[in-house]
């Protein structure tokens, strides 16, 4: 084991300390990885306020297009939908009538909705156009309009904020820009694959922003990500701006394939270039607050979305992000396979984390540790935690 | 008699019943639910007639497939997912079988 009990050796530098300690050294409080009053000041403090992404503009074809999300942290179910001029807007799934949840398909397209309740109906852009007998509500039907949600798109992604404090493209900065040259913008399908856990979602999502794991945890699929120059595969830097953050990843430039690896690999490069994938940031992970992050690599370009089910549970939606249709049986094999791959990695770090949510819901933990290359883990705890901490200072003020 | 498979791949007849599975998600299914003996064969029949058969499938337009191209597709599709037990996983492909089972694909281009 001597050769992975430094994180330094020629050939890698990795970040130092003393770059990323203005994020802080000390131990973290364990219970917010698991306490169940802690998770009810988080949907308050971060989700109700945060931009959260919930899907993608290719899902929306066509005026008409619509999906219904369910954002359980919030206990709200969220209607997108483009409508006839093209805008693409968020409601609240739920008739101004008396609150009945108005489309129960998954997705579809759609001239109006129908409330199944009382046929209240509205448009495609939130407009209520009829309603049985409305005369005897003594209403406008400008009143009764669908609760509308604030949407910003960026790099082709939908976010919506329930109660917006500032812009997304505000928010991110610097990093809007970078998600417009990811993959992900010039995507017209993907792939999905998702996963449920018993893991608070700040466990589950900070096992996808550190790599100290990477060799014990995918000692056989994660062969690309370390070498005897970076051990642990460290990231090459960190980045930060407000509450979001990137890093840029280290590869093994010695790593040999397997034989069908490079034929798929290859392949998929191939299309990548050739459909102008290959932007300024293929080795860059951008984090946004609070639960998404994604990677521009042109080849296997994916999103991870970490959805609070409860303290204790999450659902992780995964996707890989496609131009174009599959136009040849040879681009659709190399889909296929970067799919089963990516699919095989993620697949290998459930079991532990869930490892760790047992470990921390016992109790037995005031603290937990996180190392310099840890960073991103607490630069998420900081931001989550400075939420609460506001949150709870206007509940005390209040109440006083 | 009609061939299962296009011209000059009738070596890989034998593995159609058993791989030439439609949609991602029964791939991986199958794929997670096939024995250390199948994958290995099939593997080693298939591989070296990866390229012969993207180059021949590529002459054509997905729409355009017969039944015997697309079974030939769909032995590709899967021998994507095989390859990588085969290939990466070697014996540990059990237990990751058991992890990847929550790990529910949901949407691929090529139909789930």
């Amino acid at each position: 084991m001597n050769n992975i009990a430094s994180s330094t050796a020629p050939g890698f530098t990795p970040v130092s300390a003393d770059s990323v300690a203005w994020l802080g050294t000390g131990p973290v409080p364990a219970a917010p990885y698991y306490d169940p009053a802690y998770y009810e000041l988080e949907r308050e403090a971060v989700f109700r306020h945060s931009w959260l992404q919930l899907g993608h503009v290719s899902e929306l074809p066509e005026p008409g297009s619509f999906i219904r999300r369910e954002v359980e942290v919030l206990k709200a179910s969220v209607l997108l939908v483009r409508g006839r001029d093209g805008h693409i807007r968020a409601f609240h799934n739920v008739c101004t009538h008396r609150g009945t949840q108005l489309v129960e398909a998954e997705s579809g397209r759609a001239g109006n909705f129908s409330c199944p309740y009382h046929r209240w109906s509205f448009s495609t852009d939130g407009r209520l156009l009829s309603a049985p007998d409305f005369e005897s509500f003594g209403l406008t039907k400008e009143e009764c309009a669908l609760p509308a949600i604030a949407l910003e798109i960026c790099g082709g992604l939908i976010f919506v904020n329930f109660e917006p404090k500032i812009s997304l493209r505000e928010e991110m900065g610097p990093f809007a820009d970078w998600l417009e040259k990811f993959p992900c913008a010039q995507a017209t399908q993907f792939s999905e694959y998702v996963y449920e856990i018993n893991g608070n979602w700040k466990l589950t999502y900070d096992n996808f922003q550190e790599n100290y794991h990477l060799r014990f945890i995918h000692p056989r699929t994660g062969g690309a990500a370390v070498s005897d120059e970076n051990p642990f595969g460290y990231p090459v830097k960190y980045g930060f701006h407000g509450p979001h953050r990137t890093q840029t990843i280290w590869s093994n430039p010695n790593v040999k394939p397997t034989p069908l690896q490079a034929i798929s690999f290859g392949k998929g490069a191939q299309f990548a270039m050739a459909d102008g994938l290959a932007g300024p940031h293929a080795r860059d992970y951008l984090a946004l607050f609070p639960n998404f992050f994604v990677i521009g690599t042109p080849t296997q370009s994916f999103s991870h979305t970490i959805w609070p089910l409860g303290p204790e549970r999450s659902r992780g939606v995964i996707r890989l992000y496609w131009k174009g249709e599959d136009d040849c049986a040879s681009r659709r094999y190399a889909r296929e396979y970067a799919l089963a791959s990516a699919r095989d990695i993620h697949a290998e770090d459930r079991a532990v984390i869930e490892a760790g949510q047992r470990g921390l819901s016992s109790g037995a933990l005031k603290y937990i540790h996180f190392q310099t290359q840890e960073a991103l883990c607490r630069h998420l705890f900081n931001n989550v935690n400075e939420r609460v901490e506001a949150y709870k200072a206007e509940l005390a003020g209040g109440a006083a | 008699m009609s061939a299962l498979l296009p011209d000059g791949f009738a070596a890989l007849e034998p593995f159609v019943v058993r791989w030439a599975v439609s949609g991602t998600a029964a791939r991986a299914a199958r794929r997670g639910a096939s024995s250390a003996e199948e994958r290995e064969a099939f593997y080693g029949a298939a591989k070296d007639m990866l390229l012969p058969a993207l180059a021949y499938l590529d002459g054509k337009n997905l729409a355009e497939f017969d039944a015997a191209d697309n079974r030939l597709m769909d032995m590709m599709l899967s021998l994507a997912h095989v390859a990588l037990a085969v290939e990466g996983l070697g014996n540990d492909e059990p237990r990751h079988a058991e992890m990847r089972r929550h790990m529910r694909i949901t949407r691929s281009p090529a139909g789930v």
